[in-house]
């Protein structure tokens, strides 16, 4: 176990100056070569280590997983036989005007509001990891948010933030604008709704203060010994070694955004209004399979929103092979 | 080395909180198990019921059940409730798995939807369910193209509901003779004199209740008997133009003052003289502004209003299609318990509406609230008119009022006329009633 | 509950060695400094809690002034809400927090079994469809849950799991919670392989270096996963809304939205008041769970 210990400690403080990642080892942590001998037995293990999760592959995801897609080639209303259909429900998507405005509203908030909570938690994480007295409070409390997100209770708060009378509204009123609802206009609904998201950044924060925990304090010590500044120690050490936590959490994000329901169900009831301007793309999934009975039509989305969220984290996956450094190459 | 048997600690620490919480779940899923499972007890038939609402109906109902149990020993009624949205997610859930509960309510525009899934028992011949109270022609009024499938649960119409405290203090009162121009005249001017800034009424054409009787008033059917949207372009128009003329002359309140198209009723309570309404609604709203007086009558009318204009609406519930055959007389008993008892309506009161049963709501009358009263008066009136014919919402309709919520937000947002408004309404719900 | 009483014993003795032992270097260079940061931090902190506090100053307004009187002072204060919410569904309260907790639980024991195991296999162990199974797992995390609900439904149905924790629990123990193999996957890659090969050159095969060298290491990764399962379970609408129909299986989300009717909004005191105290276990176990952040790291000896 001393062993162990040292050999960590050498092995972290060589990370910051690791060479560029070989591509092959990115996706699987493998690294290409002189592994063979042991991979035949590796890979038994590896079988019996993924028992658990094969067993839930097969019987609990896999069956509902191809069910949805084979509804999607059907006229399927829930409650009578699915009909075989063809393509049409992917040909009626391209027609389908509130289809692309729900696409255009999921982007937009996919492309803000995704890096606004990763720049916000990343700061507050940074703050919070350093001693400071009082600690557990803060974080507790900058956590909160994160626990009422989903709640019942937020369409009522955030009427009382940005409804006409509502908080926003009176502090303008202060220094004499008059505005109306922030909800009501299509043109702000959706910002509220990233305003939301933001709020909510606890579960990024968290992710990141685990990471920032991984960082050898002795990398900062040397670097300061060094003559490193803030600054540089932030851009040279914190930064190189947390990639791999900034990639989780981006990609993390960055799906749950795409597929981001909650929130507009709440604050819009469940409508998508004004005139569409939140009918996030999984919230009109939800009201033609759930209210229209449609659930042919929104399995068909559901799919293609799939290929979607799977070209971009593969977009991101590759990328990262620039910018992420993992320990273990 | 400290090092070392500190990390084993924490390990087995770790293993120890696994294992202790794995055995205490494990103990806790069985007996979830066991209470899943422990109805099925000698004797007893169990009967699944759904409905919806918030606490105090929840609260009502399950008291209600409690003394059905009593009267009826040999059978276990197991509520499943939620509120109005749950309702109908875990409802369309269940539908699809063809695991529905025994007794459910169906939700308005879904009426006809449910049928066409042939979820509905065919309630002729069950001996345990008692329609003693209802005439022939009551009975008839409720089936669904002929069959009786389904029963009122209760019943309300639509009307115009004042604060008559504001009418004091304002020294105002409703035109004599409430034709739809009068009212417009009568809200446009009170907003224009009254002192305290009140508004007339709330922007209200989402309102489905008095836009129906709007349509019937020119002699067309929201949905047509052979299930088709009844209203014609024209009328619909009209009627989003009766609002607009309000809303320019600044006599509602806006979009943004309401929080959207469909007006939140605490915003706007304290800042309207009279807002449209279903009759029973007057039960809980009136509690959100205990400092005031609200009364209600019938909604306006044209001079020319078509014959039979009035209509009741029925708020149905039913029997489930595939209830075991040693279900279905717990399952009318307790429709039964539904409709006829006295109990039952004492605890849940006029909030959801007012019971079919007549007699049923003759005997409650000396036990209503000041407020209740002023349901069952309303509903009399009705009762009395003649009513011509009306038919329910076909399958595919069931979203058409978030359709005209969307034609509405782009009239007042000043992106399309009322008259596009109009025609895009009409196309848009007839598309989705054919593609059904 | 009694779980929780067992952990923070075992943190504070555990901890007691450790305690003197502050993480980061002597912060800042003076008391200006700590005054401005502290500012800050109360500042944003109360900013982000406004929502927070208007919600605990309205749980305290009889239900019909929380939404038409709604500034932070009220006229008028009642317990009401607290003590007419607590049997409002006809079953006391308390039964829904049991439920949620033993969901809760459950659900953060099988994830942290099930997910440990397959993220090291797929992170560490060499064998050929490993790319394949990972590409897999992170598919299942971009379908959007409600085409699935049906027919997942319609499966746990058949097999008479309806009105059981089963439907809610057993997944878990089945690692579909595709995130936490994700966020697993990325820690352990952040562990030197070097630790592995030095374990193996002891002779020590793939279980012992999960066993005693990766499951270790890993705590930070761990108890996220527990901080987020927890919470996540606790919050979860849609899961308990379809499976548990009967009052005394609810857990607190489905008894919370039972309280508010969404036509009328009555009830939306009592939702309130049993929302802020449903708050409460989340916040302690946050609370208790975070400061094992700091202390599994210290002992984990990779600093």
């Amino acid at each position: 176990m001393t062993l162990l210990n040292r050999r960590s400690r050498g092995a972290g403080e060589n990370a910051p100056q690791a060479p560029p990642p070989d591509t092959e080892s990115i996706v699987t942590g493998r690294k290409a070569g002189n592994r063979k001998p042991t991979s035949l037995r590796q890979g038994w293990v590896a079988h019996i280590f993924l028992l658990p999760w094969m067993i839930g592959m097969i019987v609990v995801t896999a069956g509902p997983l191809i069910a949805s897609a084979i509804l999607a080639f059907t006229d399927y209303d829930l409650l009578s036989a699915p009909e075989f259909i063809g393509f049409d429900n992917f040909t009626r998507m391209m027609e389908d005007d509130r289809y692309w405005a729900s696409v255009g509203v999921t982007l937009t908030y996919v492309v803000v509001s995704v890096p606004l909570q990763l720049i916000f938690a990343l700061f507050l994480a940074m703050i919070l990891d350093k001693g400071i007295r009082g600690l557990a409070i803060y974080r507790s409390g900058f956590y909160l948010p994160s626990l009422l997100g989903g709640s019942v209770a937020i369409a009522i708060l955030w009427q009382q933030l940005f409804g006409d009378s509502g908080l926003v509204n009176e502090g303008l009123g202060l220094i004499g604008i008059e505005a109306d609802s922030w909800l009501q206009n299509p043109d702000t609904a959706l910002w509220t709704l990233i305003i939301l998201n933001v709020w909510t950044f606890g579960s990024p924060m968290v992710i990141f203060l685990a990471g920032l925990r991984q960082i050898p304090e002795e990398l900062y010590e040397a670097a300061e010994v060094d003559g490193a500044g803030k600054v540089r120690r932030f851009f040279s050490i914190t930064i190189p070694l947390l990639t791999p936590i900034i990639f989780l959490n981006l990609i993390l994000q960055m799906i749950g955004a795409f597929q981001a329901f909650t929130p507009a169900h709440v604050v819009s009831g469940g409508t998508g209004g004004p005139l569409d301007s939140t009918l996030f793309y999984t919230l009109y999934i939800y009201q033609e399979g759930f209210v229209n009975f449609d659930m042919g039509y929104a399995a068909a989305m559901a799919w293609v929103l799939l290929l979607v969220i799977a070209l971009a984290t593969a977009l991101n996956f590759i990328a990262s092979r620039r910018w992420v450094h993992y320990g273990d190459e | 080395m400290s090092k070392s048997t500190l990390q084993d600690v924490s390990r087995r620490n770790f293993l120890t909180y696994a294992g202790v919480g794995a055995i205490t779940v494990g103990a806790f899923a069985l007996a979830g198990c066991s209470i899943g499972g422990g109805s099925g007890g000698t004797g007893t038939t169990t009967v699944r019921f759904a409905w919806w609402g918030g606490a105090d109906r929840q609260k009502a109902y399950l008291a209600g059940l409690d003394s059905f149990g009593q009267q009826n020993e040999n059978i276990t009624v197991e509520p499943e409730f939620g509120d109005y949205n749950a309702f109908q997610e875990r409802m369309t859930t269940q539908m699809a798995a063809r695991d529905v509960p025994e007794v459910f309510w169906i939700p308005s525009p879904a009426v006809l939807t449910y049928r066409d899934a042939s979820i509905y028992r065919d309630l002729e011949g069950i001996e345990t369910l008692d329609l003693s109270a209802f005439s022939a022609a009551e009975i008839d009024s409720f089936r669904l193209d002929g069959v009786l499938d389904t029963l009122p649960k209760s019943m309300f119409s639509p009307v115009l509901r004042y604060n008559s405290t504001f009418m004091e203090e304002d020294g105002v009162t409703l035109p004599e003779d409430l034709t739809w121009e009068a009212l417009s005249e009568f809200l446009i001017d009170y907003t224009k004199d009254n002192a305290n800034g009140r508004k007339g009424t709330t922007y209200g054409p989402y309102h489905d209740m008095p836009f129906e009787s709007f349509v019937r008033q020119h002699g067309e059917d929201l949905w047509t008997k052979d299930g088709k949207l009844g209203a014609s372009v024209d009328t619909v128009a009209e009627w989003i133009d009766w609002w607009e003329t309000l809303r320019k002359a600044g006599a509602t309140t806006t979009v943004s003052e309401q929080d959207g198209i469909e007006a939140s009723w605490s915003l706007t309570g304290n800042k309207v003289l009279a807002t449209f309404a279903n009759s029973n609604h007057i039960v809980d709203e009136a509690l959100a502004f205990p400092d005031y007086t609200f009364d209600q009558r019938d909604i306006p009318a044209f001079a020319d209003a078509a014959a039979g204009y009035h209509f009741v609406y029925y708020s149905r519930f039913a029997m489930y299609a595939r209830a075991e055959d040693d279900r279905v007389d717990a399952a009318g008993e307790l429709m039964s318990f539904n409709l006829n008892s006295l109990e039952l309506l004492k605890l849940v009161g006029l909030s959801a509406g007012a019971p079919p049963n007549t007699s049923l709501l003759d005997e409650y009358e000396p036990e209503a609230t000041e407020v209740e009263k002023k349901v069952i008066a309303i509903t009399r009136e009705i009762a009395a008119t003649e009513r011509r014919d009306r038919f329910e919402a076909p399958a595919g309709s069931g979203n058409w009022r978030t359709m005209f919520v969307r034609e509405l937000e782009a009239v007042t947002l000043g992106d399309r006329s009322v008259s596009d408004a109009a025609s895009n309404f009409v196309d848009a719900v007839t598309a989705e009633i054919e593609t059904a | 509950m009694a779980i929780l009483d067992r952990d923070v014993q075992a943190t504070a003795a555990a901890g007691k060695p450790l305690e003197p032992a502050p993480r980061r270097r002597r912060a800042g260079t003076g008391r200006g400094r700590r005054i401005t940061r502290h500012a800050f931090l109360v500042l944003f902190a109360l900013l982000m809690l406004y929502p927070l506090i208007w919600m605990i100053v309205s749980s305290f307004k009889p239900s019909n002034l929380i939404l038409t009187q709604t500034g932070l002072f009220p006229s008028e204060v009642t317990l009401e809400n607290y003590t007419g919410g607590w049997d409002s569904l006809g079953t006391p309260f308390t039964t829904f927090l049991i439920n949620s907790g033993v969901v809760a639980v459950g659900s953060i024991v099988g994830n942290l079994f099930s997910c440990a195991l397959t993220a090291y296999a797929l992170a560490r162990l060499n064998f050929r469809a490993s790319k394949l199974y990972f590409g897999l797992t992170l598919l299942t995390m971009m379908l959007p849950f409600h085409v699935l609900v049906i027919p997942q439904y319609i499966l746990f149905a058949e097999m008479g799991w309806v009105n059981t924790y089963a439907p809610l629990l057993i997944p878990k123990f089945l690692a579909t919670d595709a995130v936490f193999i994700f966020l697993m996957v990325q820690f352990i890659r952040t562990l030197p392989r070097e630790l592995d090969h030095a374990a193996m050159l002891d002779g020590a095969g793939p279980f012992r270096i999960f066993w005693s060298i990766i499951l270790p290491l890993m705590q930070p990764a761990l108890i996220t996963t527990t901080i987020f399962t927890f919470i996540w379970t606790w919050n979860d609408y849609f899961g308990p809304l379809l499976y548990l129909t009967k009052t005394k299986l609810y857990t607190v989300p489905v008894a919370l939205k039972s309280l508010v009717d969404s036509e009328t909004q009555s009830g939306i005191g009592i939702m309130f008041a049993m929302s802020l105290v449903s708050l409460i276990p989340i916040l302690l176990f946050f609370l208790f769970a975070q400061k094992y952040i700091i202390k599994g790291i210290a002992t984990t000896g990779i600093k």
